[in-house]
């Protein structure tokens, strides 16, 4: 097997040509996608016969969560990946990852508490699902503050790529969370095979996740672009790109 | 349309839920575009002290 094509993401310049072109269609069509999501989820999706219409948080909800999750393993893989092989660029990957996955921890958080006071009566709860979430918040945190504080590039993607590893072992317990220990919180849900839910609600559900992971693709690009120019400063090709 | 915007006596939580989650999406890919904006100008001042 060839590892020619992996070798090609070593090198800034071809990754941030690379940005640069599948950006826009990823913004694109997760635009599109968004759209006839939010149309199947608000409008065509029946109201579930115990939730009512407040179950319809689930559109922002899941794709939030399951994304900040997905974004957190991204980044700590990007980091592994920057550790083991010494690439700059999995290290800016890593680094762009952050912010996004903080800001859907966020919306987790956010859609969470507007879902739980219907359901459940509170806002708030110190269930271990809502717990280990912000946890994953924290770690967010922790990993862009370690970063902003150490001066040396260098060492502040080695320190903060420990952080981001060490962190993996908050994912396995967001998601088992429901399961391991007397939880407020729903559940796993079947959306698939023997769907615990009706295909007219599951369909937009699907597509909501695509969206946010279509935009996520373009957004960690954009960022992505940013870390290079200023990782590589005074590089040749940033002249070119920048004509 | 008032029965839309209600949903079912939902829509108190059910819309902030969405505009919070939408714009979310869209505040990350605004910051995005600015940090980018921020570095494309950083790389040129730099360009421009070095030659």
């Amino acid at each position: 097997m060839s590892w020619a094509w992996f070798h090609r993401f070593a090198s800034p310049p071809w990754v941030y040509g690379f940005a640069t072109r599948w950006t826009p269609w990823f913004g694109g069509a997760a635009l599109l996608v968004m759209l006839w999501a939010l149309y199947g989820g608000l409008i065509l999706a029946p109201p579930d016969y115990q939730q009512k219409d407040a179950f319809r948080i689930v559109y922002i909800h899941a794709p939030s969560a399951t994304l900040s999750m997905a974004v957190y393993a991204t980044m700590a893989l990007a980091a592994a990946v920057g550790l083991i092989w010494r690439m700059k660029v999995a290290h800016a990957v890593a680094a762009a990852c952050a912010p996004i996955g903080a800001w859907f921890t966020v919306a987790t958080l956010g859609t969470g508490m507007l879902w739980g006071k219907p359901m459940w009566g509170a806002y708030w709860v110190w269930d271990p699902r809502l717990t280990s979430e912000l946890v994953l918040l924290f770690l967010y945190f922790g990993y862009m503050g370690l970063r902003a504080g150490i001066e040396d590039p260098q060492k502040a993607d080695k320190a903060s790529a420990m952080l981001a590893i060490v962190g993996v072992v908050n994912l396995p317990i967001i998601h088992y969370s429901v399961t391991w220990w007397n939880s407020l919180h729903q559940k796993p849900t079947r959306l698939l095979g023997e769907a615990d839910m009706v295909w007219a609600m599951v369909w937009p559900l699907l597509l909501m996740f695509l969206a946010f992971f279509l935009f996520f693709a373009a957004v960690v690009l954009i960022r992505l672009r940013a870390e290079l120019l200023r990782r590589e400063r005074s590089a040749s090709w940033i002249r070119e790109v920048l004509k | 349309m008032s029965e839309f915007l209600s949903m079912g006596g939902y829509g108190k939580y059910l819309w902030p839920s969405f505009v919070l989650g939408i714009g979310i999406v869209a505040l990350n890919f605004w910051m995005a575009l600015g940090s980018l904006s921020k570095a494309k100008q950083e790389a040129r001042r730099r360009l421009e002290m070095l030659s």
